[in-house]
């Protein structure tokens, strides 16, 4: 019967859709019992990274990316930083995002690319790539994957999200969008990708914080944050990008305008693939450099 | 078939630098990726993108979409309706260098890259040349001009045309469950009413057959309102009332209303506009 189960807008007035929630996913434990006790991420900012036209200063760039390394390995120098993640044996695959409006910015790709190559790794075992991951043969055959795209709003899944970007290893992306994409986690248990994720990056260089229908770019509403978000957990690092958008469009209506859908998929992500801590509250933000309006 | 629709070969210093490139409802997935459901869930039949340059710095992207009906384009319209209206086409948005409109069957967006004067106005002129050379015109789905007036208030901008249960719950949120039955073959209409009292939101949906109503009906009790005892009505945990009805192949509900009384009337006034024709 399609409706045993059913979570209706009944269950959310009563306030007993978080606890159905649960069941439905197969969470047998309360959410406490079987969250993971906290997660660390990196908030990283450089005023100087964007110039007055937007165009990015590589070597800024290049410099948040290994601090923010250093940082979460909790190593000494950067380079120790990148060997705490990859070995010079790995095939690593880099996801990226090609969206038109709002991609992984060149230089960014580029200077990741370059830190691997520093640690060992060849070039021919190094593939950047968004659309054809499935049929990648670096992706196919890879023993690490670094997870990088812009934070944003999305239609369908109500943050473009590190969860999110894993979409293109699957042959129908259409099939998550119901529930609100609740059930992306459920691709980070396919086995082209389970436990091959070393690093999470949420490019907030210039993120868009609210938009319309789902395939617009809405530049009103896309400020320079001049960030990167980045942990090994990546429901933590979507938790904390989720946030941000979340907090700048208080800064900017004056309300949390909703969104399309609410980003429900993090949160489920936590409690039925137990990929990480969703709860802000549980999560260690450790913010280097610029903290002018940084929200968070 | 030659699409009867023309584009301007150039606006100024604006020219053609890409396409036409043509889709069909499963190669926009290419285009866009997911984004796609969204036009395949109003029946898209297919698209042309076009990219305008200016000495290969500014662009504006130019997607027009023809869809199987007027109804559905004017649906996808309305979806997102935010911005001011721009005077093009059968109704239109510009805003942040978005131009949206539709006129018959098609659904046109035109995008400029970067803002300032010059860019809109090029953008603003190739929605209106595309705009005159689409000779067909269509109507919204009739049933929206009769939804009841005159009792609490209601804009027309706060009224939706759909058909899938994942776009209803975005614009109001049900059930993460399909508990209506709801599919490509069935039309939903929403629409929220304001009253001294809070929101209430209308939804009238039409089914193929009177068979399938009565196959949704059921299922939406059993899932919504199992504890009605049968009953068309009942009072919700917010103190407010959800109220049902069928009307030959439609099924009619009035969710959120401050009284019973009240969603009584708004349903009896939704079935005295369905026409012989609807039913």
């Amino acid at each position: 019967m399609k409706t045993k189960g059913a979570i209706t807008r009944r269950d959310f007035i009563k306030g007993t859709a978080g606890v159905l929630l649960s069941a439905g996913l197969g969470s047998m434990v309360p959410f406490e019992g079987m969250a993971q006790s906290r997660s660390k991420v990196i908030l990283i900012r450089d005023s100087n990274v964007l110039g007055p036209q937007g165009e990015i200063n590589e070597k800024v760039l290049q410099s948040m990316l290994d601090e923010a390394v250093r940082v979460l390995a909790d190593e000494k120098d950067p380079i120790s930083g990148w060997r705490t993640y990859f070995k010079k044996t790995d095939i690593v695959g880099i996801k990226s995002n090609v969206w038109r409006y709002l991609s992984t910015p060149a230089e960014l790709e580029k200077a990741i690319k370059q830190r691997i190559m520093d640690i060992g790794v060849e070039e021919k075992n190094i593939s950047i790539d968004d659309r054809g991951v499935k049929d990648n043969p670096i992706f196919v055959n890879s023993t690490a994957l670094i997870n990088v795209r812009p934070t944003r709003v999305h239609h369908w899944a109500g943050v473009g999200s590190c969860l999110k970007n894993y979409i293109m290893f699957v042959p129908t992306p259409s099939a998550y969008h119901d529930n609100g994409c609740s059930d992306l986690g459920k691709i980070w248990t396919l086995p082209m990708v389970k436990g091959k994720t070393r690093l999470n990056i949420l490019v907030a260089l210039t993120p868009q914080f609210y938009g319309r229908g789902a395939n617009f770019f809405d530049r009103r509403y896309v400020w320079p944050y001049k960030g990167l978000i980045m942990g090994t957990d990546p429901v933590a690092v979507d938790a904390v990008g989720a946030e941000l958008l979340r907090l700048k469009r208080i800064a900017h209506f004056g309300e949390d305008r909703p969104l399309d859908v609410a980003p429900i998929h993090i949160t489920v992500a936590e409690y039925k693939y137990h990929l990480g801590v969703s709860d802000i509250k549980r999560i260690d933000i450790r913010r280097i450099g610029w903290k002018e309006d940084i929200l968070l | 078939m030659k699409e009867p629709v023309l584009w301007p070969a150039a606006m100024g210093d604006w020219k053609i630098s890409e396409g036409p490139t043509g889709y069909d409802p499963d190669t926009t997935f290419k285009y866009m990726n997911g984004a796609a459901e969204l036009f395949r869930a109003y029946n898209m039949k297919n698209l042309n993108v076009l990219r305008y340059e200016k000495q290969g710095r500014s662009s504006i992207t130019t997607e027009i979409f023809r869809m199987s009906s007027a109804e559905n384009a004017y649906g996808l319209f309305t979806f997102e309706n935010d911005d001011p209206e721009a005077g093009i086409g059968q109704g239109s948005t510009f805003g942040g260098g978005l131009l949206r409109f539709w006129k018959g069957p098609y659904f046109v967006s035109v995008y400029g890259d970067s803002a300032g004067k010059e860019i809109e106005a090029a953008t603003l002129h190739i929605g209106r040349h595309i705009a005159v050379s689409i000779a067909e015109t269509g109507k919204p789905p009739g049933i929206m001009d009769r939804l009841p007036v005159g009792g609490p208030p209601y804009s027309r901008k706060q009224s939706w045309f759909l058909h899938s249960h994942i776009l209803l719950n975005q614009r109001f949120f049900i059930s993460h469950a399909n508990i209506l039955n709801l599919s490509g073959e069935t039309d939903v209409f929403l629409a929220q009413y304001g009253s001294e009292k809070g929101k209430l939101h209308l939804l009238l949906v039409k089914y193929p057959t009177e068979t399938h109503a009565d196959g949704a009906l059921m299922e939406f009790r059993r899932a919504y309102m199992p504890d009605a005892s049968g009953k068309s009505s009942v009072k919700t945990e917010n103190n407010r009332w959800t109220v049902l009805n069928k009307s030959g192949r439609f099924v009619i509900i009035v969710f959120d209303a401050p009284d019973e009384a009240l969603a009584m009337r708004l349903i009896k006034a939704t079935d005295t506009a369905l026409s012989k024709e609807d039913r």
